[in-house]
C-alpha cells in the first residue's frame, strides 16, 4: 500500500484524511506542528475503521521526517481566512509557513508529488514548484476541483437533478478570478444553456464564486472543510489509482493556453506520474480574455513573491 | 422498498447482484422454471456475509409473490436460438410480456415498471397497453445501456477514466439508434473537441453493434453485466428518487415530433418513474435519424396490433 502524507491536521487536512480512508486509496500520515494534534486525529479515524470497514494505516506525527517514502504530500498547513479578509492577504504569512515545509519535502520525500491547498492556492503552487525544483508535472493545487464541485451542486439544486451527472470546468484563479465557461457546464452531456436561461446560469456562476465566503461568514470561526477535503481526496485518488481522470487544477504552465512560467487552473489528466497531460481547449474569445485577466492578477501576486 | 425482477436469467440475476451490492432494496426474483429463482436467490444471499449486503433476496416461481412491489423489472423472454427468426422471437416475447403485464397489473398495481426484454421499444408498448399504467410509470431500459457502451468506447479511445465520460444515445434500441456526439462529453468537454470525426464515427458504429459484438464472441450467450447494471441504475433512481437525467425508452406524446410510441430520449427518472421528458434542440439531421428509428418501431407495433397479439 502506498502512502500519502498530509501536512497540517486542521479541519481540511483531517477531512481529506477521512475521505481518503473511506475510499481506501492509501495509507495516511497526518502531520501537524502542534504535538499531539495529528496523533489524536489519526487515532480517532483509525478507531472508526472497524465500523466503516477500511483497513488502511492511519498515523499521526509532529515530526515532518515521517513523510518519508510518501508518493503524495498534501500541504494544507497555513493560516486560514477570517470573515471579511481576502485570500491574497494570507500570502505573506503562508509563504513563511510553506517555505520550510517544501525544504523538508525535498529532503524526506524527494520523489513525491506535491498537492497544495494552503491559500492563496495558485501563488503557493507556483512557489512550491519553484522552490522544490520538482518537475512541473509533480506539483499541483486543488482549488479548481473544489470550485467545480460547487458549480455542479448549485446546478443540481436549480434543476432538481442529482449532482453526480453534472460536470463543469473552472479555469484561471480562485474566487473573483475564476473563469467558468457556461458552454462547459453540462448535465448528462446536455449544455446547461439548453436547460436554464442565461440569467440563471450567470447567477449560479456568481454564487459559486462566493461559495467559500458564504460558508465562512456563516461559521465565522471556521472555513469550509468537507468540500475541500473531498476535492483533495478525489485528486489523490486519481493519482494512486492511475485513473487518468480529467480534473481542473492549478498547474504551472509552459506555453499551454499561451501562458509561460506561471500557474493557472486548467483541465489536466491525472495519473500515477502526477499531471499526465494538460488539456488545451478551444475557448471562446470572451473566455480567453477573462483567462488572460485572471492570469495577470496571478502574475502580479507571483511577482510579489520575489522568486 | 421491494423490487421484483421477473425473469431470472443472466440479465435478471446481474440486475439483482448490482442492486444487492448497493443495498438498494429487498429483492424478489421470479422465474417460470420451478426452483430456478429459488436457487439463484440462495446463491446470492450466501455471498452476503463476505460482500456485506444485508438486503433480503428471495426467489419464487409463483408470480403473485411480486405483491406490492415498488418497482418491477421485466427481463423475461426467449433468447434467440439458432434457426429462429426475429419474427418468431417477437411473437413469443409479446405473448410473455402480455402475460407478465397482466400479473403486474393485478399484484403490483402501484409499481413503476421497467422493461428490459427485446424488442425493447415494442415490448414496453405492450406492457403499457396491457397494464393500463400511467404513462410515466412504464420505462424501457435501452438508452442507458447504449450510452454506457458509447461512454466506455470513448474513455477507452482517449485513455481517460470512464467516470469522466457522459454520452447520449437516443432512439430505439437497435441498429438505428442515434448516438449524439454533440452531447457526449469528457468532463463536460464535447468529444468532438478531443477526437477527429472519423474516429468518433467508428466509435458510433461500434456502439450500434456492441451487443452483437459480444454475442459473436460468446456464441451461445449475450451480454448481461452491462444490461444488468443499466437496469439496476434505473431501479436505484426510482427507489432513491435520484432524479438522474438518463436516456431511456419513454412513451412519447408529441415530444420530438413522435406520438404514441416508446423511443429513447433523455428523461429525468425518479420515484414516479418518468418525472420529465427533456426535449433537446436537435439538428434536422439528428431529428431525421430519430424519426427513422421510431418508424421502425411503429411498423412492428402495427403488425402485432393487426394480428391481435396484444
Amino acid at each position: 500500500m502506498e502512502k500519502v502524507s498530509i501536512i497540517g491536521s486542521g479541519n481540511v487536512g483531517v477531512s481529506a484524511a477521512f475521505y481518503i480512508a473511506e475510499r481506501g486509496f492509501a495509507n495516511i500520515m497526518l502531520i501537524d506542528i502542534m504535538d499531539g494534534k495529528a496523533q489524536g486525529s489519526a487515532l480517532d479515524l483509525a478507531e472508526a475503521s472497524p465500523l466503516r470497514g477500511y483497513d488502511i494505516k492511519i498515523e499521526g506525527s509532529s515530526n515532518i521526517e515521517d513523510i518519508k517514502d510518501s508518493k503524495i504530500v498534501v500541504i494544507t498547513a497555513g493560516k486560514v481566512r477570517k470573515p471579511n479578509t481576502l485570500r491574497l492577504e494570507l500570502l505573506e504569512e503562508n509563504v513563511k509557513i510553506v517555505d520550510p515545509i517544501i525544504e523538508d519535502i525535498k529532503k524526506y520525500a524527494p520523489d513525491s508529488i506535491i498537492i497544495v491547498l494552503s491559500e492563496p492556492v495558485t501563488a503557493l503552487t507556483y512557489y512550491a514548484w519553484k522552490k522544490s525544483g520538482f518537475d512541473r508535472k509533480k506539483v499541483l493545487g486543488v482549488s479548481g476541483k473544489l470550485d467545480v464541485t460547487r458549480v455542479c451542486e448549485f446546478v443540481a439544486q436549480a434543476l432538481k437533478v442529482t449532482p453526480v451527472e453534472v460536470s463543469a470546468l473552472v479555469l484561471g484563479g480562485h474566487h473573483k478570478f475564476m473563469v467558468i465557461p457556461p458552454e462547459f457546464i453540462r448535465v448528462c452531456g446536455i449544455p446547461i444553456t439548453e436547460l436554464l436561461p442565461k440569467e440563471e446560469v450567470d447567477k449560479i456562476i456568481d454564487k459559486a464564486r462566493e461559495a467559500g465566503t458564504v460558508i465562512l461568514s456563516l461559521l465565522k470561526k471556521q472555513t469550509s472543510m468537507y468540500s475541500p477535503g473531498a476535492a483533495i481526496a478525489e485528486t489523490v485518488g486519481a493519482i494512486f489509482n492511475d485513473t487518468n481522470a480529467i480534473l481542473c487544477v492549478p498547474v504551472c504552465l509552459d506555453g499551454e493556453y499561451g501562458f509561460k512560467d506561471t500557474c493557472l487552473g486548467v483541465p489536466v489528466q491525472l495519473g500515477s506520474n502526477g499531471i499526465e497531460k494538460v488539456i488545451e481547449l478551444e475557448l471562446s474569445l470572451d473566455i480567453k480574455d477573462k483567462l488572460k485577466a485572471s492570469a495577470q492578477v496571478i502574475d502580479k501576486t507571483i511577482e510579489s513573491l520575489g522568486i | 422498498m421491494k423490487v421484483s425482477i421477473i425473469g431470472s436469467g443472466n440479465v435478471g440475476i446481474a440486475t439483482a447482484l448490482y442492486l444487492a451490492e448497493k443495498r438498494v432494496s429487498n429483492i424478489v426474483l421470479i422465474d417460470v422454471v420451478k426452483g430456478w429463482a429459488e436457487g439463484k436467490a440462495m446463491d446470492i444471499v450466501q455471498a452476503s456475509p463476505i460482500r456485506k449486503y444485508d438486503v433480503f433476496i428471495n426467489g419464487y416461481s409463483d408470480i403473485s409473490m411480486i405483491k406490492d412491489s415498488d418497482v418491477v423489472v421485466v427481463t423475461a423472454g426467449k433468447p434467440r436460438l439458432p434457426g429462429m427468426s426475429r419474427e418468431d422471437l417477437l411473437r413469443d416475447n409479446v405473448k410473455i410480456m402480455k402475460n407478465v403485464s397482466e400479473s403486474i397489473a393485478k399484484y403490483a398495481p402501484n409499481a413503476v415498471l421497467i422493461t428490459v426484454t427485446n424488442p425493447l421499444d415494442v415490448l414496453a408498448y405492450v406492457a403499457l397497453k396491457v397494464t393500463g399504467f400511467a404513462l410515466k410509470r412504464v420505462i424501457g431500459m435501452a438508452g442507458i445501456l447504449d450510452s454506457s457502451r458509447f461512454r466506455y468506447f470513448i474513455a477507452d479511445e482517449l485513455g481517460v477514466s470512464p467516470r469522466n465520460v457522459t454520452a447520449l444515445v437516443l432512439g430505439g434500441h437497435g441498429d438505428l439508434m442515434v448516438p449524439l456526439p454533440r452531447y457526449s462529453t469528457v468532463h463536460g468537454i464535447p468529444v468532438s473537441e478531443l477526437l477527429p470525426k472519423a474516429k468518433i464515427d467508428k466509435l458510433i458504429e461500434r456502439t450500434r453493434k456492441a451487443g452483437g459484438e459480444i454475442v459473436s464472441y460468446l456464441k451461445t450467450g449475450s451480454a448481461y453485466w452491462s444490461p444488468g447494471s443499466s437496469a439496476a441504475e434505473m431501479v436505484e433512481c426510482v427507489v432513491r428518487n435520484r432524479n438522474r437525467i438518463v436516456p431511456c425508452s419513454a412513451y412519447l406524446r408529441g415530444e420530438y415530433g413522435i406520438d404514441g410510441l416508446f423511443s429513447g430520449v433523455p428523461i429525468k427518472i425518479g420515484e414516479n418513474g418518468v418525472e420529465e421528458i427533456i426535449e433537446l434542440s436537435l439538428t434536422t439531421e439528428e431529428k431525421q435519424a430519430l424519426h427513422l428509428s421510431a418508424d421502425k418501431v411503429r411498423e412492428v407495433i402495427e403488425k402485432i396490433e393487426a394480428e391481435n397479439l396484444i
